[in-house]
């Protein structure tokens, strides 16, 4: 029955790092960047949602109403201000460019919230959970968690396939100069693009500080996550994303039943297997079709 | 033919890339509901033409006008929703998108229609084009004669007052050429002002009612296709730039 417990935690597990990474995925898939600063930009928005709980005393899981619009916005502006601009010098720019911002990111909050560890106080919901049978329960955090991925990343595909925002974002991911001769305003695609990527970054940060916790280092770990569940799953596809976080959510669970050590290592090991045997990933691209 | 304004209207344009000069102080206008077909040899800077008019290039000199308004420094987007639609020598379709959603975006998008006559212009290009069997491929499917219909249908879905059509018949056999010609040509009769590069100089000659012929960035001639094709300078430029295209050349003359 611990092997049942390990692989549902790791499925649940999964949708947290499936929220992490389909930010990352969509920023790439859509405007070819790596964003570096991804992590970063997650634990930025648990911070925004510490100081919106303490200014309006509004209970931990309702700061996404606040937080993910705030960093929709923000995301636009990062995009058509810096993003924009080091891509048009070249493509590498944008690493250094995000890396930086990685680097400014943890030391401004070094310096304005100390290196301090803090969580969301969800109240009962921390410890309550879903009792299968005597020896399996799921915590309502994890169940919440993985069905807001989800619900992220159906809603995205959605979102993606039936609009004509949706249709524009995939025609300019293909395309960017015949995009913009078939009348697509490339570049205020590319900051949308990037404001629904900020956004679940910001639900990403938030699902972050109601599972754990969090510090102005925590985001670069994040990072890797994300890159694994992407790759695993396959560069470019939404699903493939869901997927490879949970691969990598199950290995890690699994791994650690193995040897309680070892379960990030099992993560990395599943994670290079998959890069050595299938490197396009398990799932066909699909962000455009 | 009556002298209606200019729809569109360059002054003076020059361009140059390097020691190379694709754009020689060119003057050139084009009026609603008329064909015009530009030939020249390899490097007369017909595509680079194209692409200063969509926008993609920028000149170094000169002025762009299009129904009276300076559109010099608007970028390729907002020339394609004002009514300038380009098609690329080699298609370039969104690969991983249906055909059908392909002429959504161009719909939408560059002729900025609504919701539902977006839908309804689409299905009708479709038809028009003869992609009705293709709607739900993706476009990376597509073989050469049906890229070059979804290249020329995206063009039209921006509802285009003045369509640029780059070497469209590059590739493709002389009944498919007929086909798409058929087509343009009634896309003219609805007002809009056609602008056809071509390499193959004797798909243009019957389609067309006035020719020009650059090299070098310089406009060599302008006129009927007769006069132009007759024009000395033309023939000597022509063929001593690019001594393959005599064939073409031979086929031009005997139409």
């Amino acid at each position: 029955m611990n092997w049942v417990n390990a692989v549902i935690q790791g499925v649940m597990l999964g949708g947290l790092y499936a929220l992490f990474a389909c930010g990352l995925s969509l920023l790439f898939g859509v405007v070819r960047v790596v964003n570096l600063a991804h992590g970063d930009f997650a634990v930025l928005a648990a911070y925004l949602a510490l100081v919106v709980i303490t200014a309006t005393h509004v209970p931990a899981l309702l700061t996404f109403v606040i937080v993910a619009p705030l960093f929709a916005l923000f995301g636009y502006g990062v995009q058509r201000l810096i993003i924009q601009k080091s891509l048009e010098v070249s493509p590498l720019t944008t690493l250094l460019v995000t890396f930086g911002l990685s680097v400014v990111i943890q030391n401004a909050l070094l310096v304005f919230a100390s290196a301090d560890s803090h969580s969301f106080d969800v109240g009962r919901l921390t410890s309550a959970s879903l009792r299968v049978t005597p020896e399996l329960s799921i915590a309502y955090v994890s169940l919440l968690i993985f069905f807001t991925a989800v619900i992220v990343l159906v809603g995205l595909q959605l979102f993606l396939s039936n609009t004509a925002m949706g249709r524009s974002i995939r025609a300019a991911a293909d395309d960017q100069e015949a995009a913009a001769i078939a009348g697509v305003n490339t570049r205020h695609v590319f900051g949308v693009a990037a404001a629904i990527a900020f956004a679940t970054v910001a639900l990403a940060g938030l699902a972050l500080g109601t599972y754990s916790s969090f510090d102005p280092s925590a985001g670069p770990p994040r990072l890797i996550y994300a890159f694994e569940a992407v790759i695993i799953g396959g560069v470019g596809s939404l699903w493939g994303t869901l997927v490879g976080g949970i691969i990598l959510g199950v290995a890690q669970t699994v791994g650690g039943q193995i040897d309680p050590s070892g379960g990030v290592l099992a993560g990395h090991l599943v994670f290079l297997a998959v890069l050595a045997l299938r490197p396009q990933g398990l799932i066909r691209a699909r962000l455009a079709a | 033919m009556t002298e209606a304004p200019a729809l569109l209207e360059l002054t003076g344009v020059s361009k140059r890339f390097g020691r190379i000069t694709v754009a020689d102080n060119l003057s050139l206008s084009f009026r609603a509901a008329e064909m015009v077909g530009i030939v020249g040899p390899n490097g007369a800077g017909k595509s680079t033409l194209f692409a200063m008019i969509a926008g993609d290039v920028t000149p170094d000199a000169g002025e762009l006008r299009f129904d009276g308004r300076s559109v010099i420094r608007l970028d390729p987007a907002a020339r394609c929703r004002m009514g300038i639609a380009r098609t690329y020598q080699v298609p370039r379709p969104f690969e991983n998108m249906t055909v059908f959603e392909n002429l959504l975006v161009a719909a939408f998008r560059g002729g900025q229609v609504p919701r539902q006559s977006g839908f309804a212009l689409a299905a009708n290009l479709l038809e028009e084009t003869g992609l009705s069997q293709d709607a739900n491929r993706p476009a990376g499917r597509l073989g050469l004669l049906q890229r070059k219909r979804l290249e020329l249908a995206r063009g039209l879905a921006t509802q285009p007052r003045v369509l640029l059509l780059d070497e469209v018949a590059g590739g493709l056999t002389d009944p498919e050429v007929a086909q798409l010609v058929a087509i343009v040509d009634q896309v003219r009769r609805r007002g809009v002002a056609v602008v056809w590069v071509e390499h193959v100089v004797h798909a243009l000659t019957s389609a067309v009612s006035r020719l020009i012929c650059l090299a070098g960035g310089r406009l060599i001639a302008e006129g009927t296709p007769d006069d132009v094709l007759a024009n000395p300078e033309v023939k000597e430029v022509y063929l001593g730039a690019d001594y393959g295209a005599e064939a073409d050349w031979g086929k031009g003359v005997g139409d």
